[in-house]
């Protein structure tokens, strides 16, 4: 092993995985730089009442498709209203939509992924045959069709991206859970007396989060565009309340004479899934089982 | 420890365990016969070996015997009591007296839990010691093994394969078991850990009256701590006996096969065996062995032999009666007496022990530290 581990007998407490993850995801420089761009835009996100120079929905009619100035940063839209601004709240929709619809994904596929690894036979085919089916349907077809059948709201795109999304985790869950079932210490676990449910929380949980934090993460990359995908269609984030694929939508009328209306929320998105992205690869190489091994 | 008439803590009767083949259709197209008939008993507080080749089914036996897998047929009574008959919650106490031991003791850690974690559990899922004690009694465990207490609170990677093993050890003993299996406890590990690990095995089983089953390929071991040994071919046994005797006077054609083998044996005189163990998913008709055998005649190619002879030392072999006598062992046993230097050299304080932290003792660490 290249990682230097401190004498042993001078630590009293060994390093655990989850310490020794983080020291090596630390020394992945761009993985903390895409780290440092989520924190500012999180930071952004949750303080936008008190750093919003404008209200993002306050029109003003002496100020329509103002070029980016002093007074407007970022310029101002179609209807006077001031960019920066409506780029800082629709970090909220984004982030929020990008991490939530996240999460409901993990809630509803992991345990059925770990049902269906665990159980096998019947209760495996028709878990994983579902998800299979989910999965072979066009991504976005499939979004549209939940949002518009949920109707047009932030909520509803967000269920729409969660259910869309949780096919993944079922199956990457349920590849893990079979992985883990043939491994030694879950039949050293087995041999020891636990009960299944027991082996499934307590020893190939914890085994396969390393995993489904890799993936979640480049998940809410995809999910970020995703929502601005939803809203560019008009099925996410409502008028007149921003997010940066609605202010996408209404921009493409103005690309050629007003460019900064597009340029800056697809400045956000890229920046945002660009910096998941890399947080991703960066945890894919910290958490690296083939490290784990000695 | 037993009378004649206790009843053996172990017993196997007429194991089978087949594993289908399947095609890439999913069609079943024959079986492995890992285990193909197999009965032995272990008496309370002995020391029983399996030997064989790989792919003989000797570890697929050891699961069967602590019913991690189902068999086919057969039955397998522990302490008088049929395994098979038993609902799962029953099955999960009664692991509480049986145990087993890895061979990979990289892969038998669950790598997510400290070694405090690890050799607790069995512990809690039994309710042996109030939680309040558990802290204490895993220290007293970890000593037992030649561990430092301090030790409790790392993770497995901070760990060399023998340390490993030790907390592997440990864990299996904390629930305080009657019956431990033995996977090939030591054929993962480096030669000279090997022998701590062996005399640590030895020192356990002598000081707490285990019964134990070694699963092994390596004679000079098996030959250091078993009562008794059974070899097995293709699923089946095809000698059993005290080990003295087998290793005397095999009466099994495989038997001096797999003596004349050990490096180091000094057994030149037996003809090694030539060819691959046939496929256990098609074994030969007759005697399983006559494909290799250098004795084998007409009768060896149609009938399939018993197990037979004294009760103490039985053999399935047609010819074990007509056999040239066996090559007594030579003078000098130099593999088993490589290993008994090996053994000496860490039972001693050696001088090469690193005069390292007062107060612990030789066991307590190896060598090459944690991070090798």
């Amino acid at each position: 092993m290249s990682t230097t581990v401190a004498t042993p007998a001078s630590v009293e407490r060994g390093e655990s995985p989850a310490r020794r993850a983080v020291r090596r995801f630390l020394r992945h420089r761009i993985a903390v730089f895409g780290l440092a761009v989520i924190v500012v835009f999180v930071a952004v996100a949750l303080l936008a009442p008190w750093i919003a120079p404008y209200d993002p929905v306050q029109t003003s009619w002496t100020a329509i498709r103002k070029a980016p100035s002093a007074a407007h940063w970022f310029g101002t839209d179609e209807n006077g209203r001031d960019v920066l601004s409506r780029v800082i709240w629709g970090a909220r929709a984004s982030l929020m939509a990008g991490v939530v619809s996240v999460l409901v994904a993990v809630a509803i596929g992991v345990p059925i992924g770990l049902i269906a690894g665990f159980a096998g036979g019947w209760t495996d085919a028709v878990l994983s045959r579902i998800a299979d089916a989910m999965l072979s349907v066009p991504f976005l077809i499939l979004a549209i069709a939940l949002a518009a059948f949920l109707g047009p709201a932030l909520e509803n795109a967000m269920i729409a991206i969660a259910i869309t999304f949780s096919p993944v985790f079922v199956r990457l869950a349920r590849g893990m859970a079979l992985d883990a079932k043939s491994t030694d210490w879950v039949e050293a676990a087995r041999a020891l007396g636990n009960p299944p449910w027991r082996i499934a929380v307590r020893h190939v949980l914890p085994n396969i989060i390393p995993p489904l934090l890799v993936q979640g993460t480049l998940a809410i990359a995809e999910a970020i565009i995703a929502e601005a995908a939803l809203s560019f269609l008009g099925l996410g984030q409502q008028p007149p309340a921003p997010s940066w694929g609605s202010m996408l939508n209404s921009a493409q009328r103005f690309l050629e004479n007003a460019p900064w209306l597009a340029i800056f929320p697809g400045a956000a998105i890229f920046l945002v899934v660009l910096s998941f992205n890399l947080v991703g690869d960066g945890l894919r190489d910290a958490l690296d089982p083939r490290a784990d091994r000695r | 420890m037993s009378t004649a008439a206790a009843p053996p803590l172990l017993e196997l009767d007429g194991l089978v365990k087949h594993f289908p083949v399947r095609d890439a259709l999913g069609r079943r197209r024959g079986a492995v016969r890992a285990v193909d008939g197999v009965s032995l008993a272990v008496p309370e507080g002995t020391v029983l070996a399996i030997v064989g080749e790989s792919g003989c089914g000797k570890s697929t036996l050891g699961r069967l015997a602590l019913r991690l897998i189902e068999p086919d047929a057969g039955t397998v009574r522990f302490a008088g009591e049929d395994l098979g008959a038993l609902s799962p919650r029953a099955l999960r106490a009664r692991r509480r007296d049986m145990q087993l031991i890895f061979q990979d003791p990289f892969a038998s850690l669950d790598p997510r839990m400290t070694v405090e974690d690890a050799v607790a559990e069995p512990l809690r899922l039994h309710g042996i010691v109030p939680r309040a004690r558990e802290r204490e009694r895993v220290a007293e465990l970890l000593t037992r093994v030649g561990l430092r207490p301090e030790h409790a609170r790392r993770w497995p990677h901070e760990f060399s394969g023998g340390q490993r093993q030790r907390i592997a050890i440990a864990r299996a003993l904390a629930s305080g078991p009657r019956l431990v299996i033995g996977d090939e406890p030591v054929s993962a590990l480096d030669v000279s850990v090997q022998a701590q690990v062996i005399n640590l095995l030895q020192d356990l089983i002598r000081d707490l009256g285990l019964t134990f089953v070694l699963i092994s390929h390596d004679l000079a071991v098996v030959r250091h701590i078993a009562d008794r040994v059974v070899v097995m071919y293709l699923g089946r046994i095809v000698e059993d006996g005290p080990t003295e005797a087998v290793f005397a006077a095999p009466r099994h054609p495989y038997t001096r096969a797999l003596l004349a083998a050990v490096p180091g044996q000094g057994r030149a005189g037996a003809p090694p065996l030539e060819g691959d163990v046939p496929s256990p998913v098609n074994p030969p008709p007759g005697c399983r062995f006559h494909t290799r055998c250098p004795f084998a005649e007409a009768v060896c190619r149609e009938l399939d032999p018993e197990l037979v002879g004294g009760a103490a030392h039985r053999a399935a072999c047609h010819l074990q009666d007509r056999l040239p006598p066996a090559v007594a062992p030579a003078e000098v046993d130099t593999g088993g007496e490589r290993l008994r230097r090996l053994q000496s050299f860490f039972q001693a304080g050696s001088p090469q022990q690193a005069p390292a932290a007062a107060g612990t003792t030789e066991t307590q660490r190896e060598p090459w530290g944690a991070s090798a």
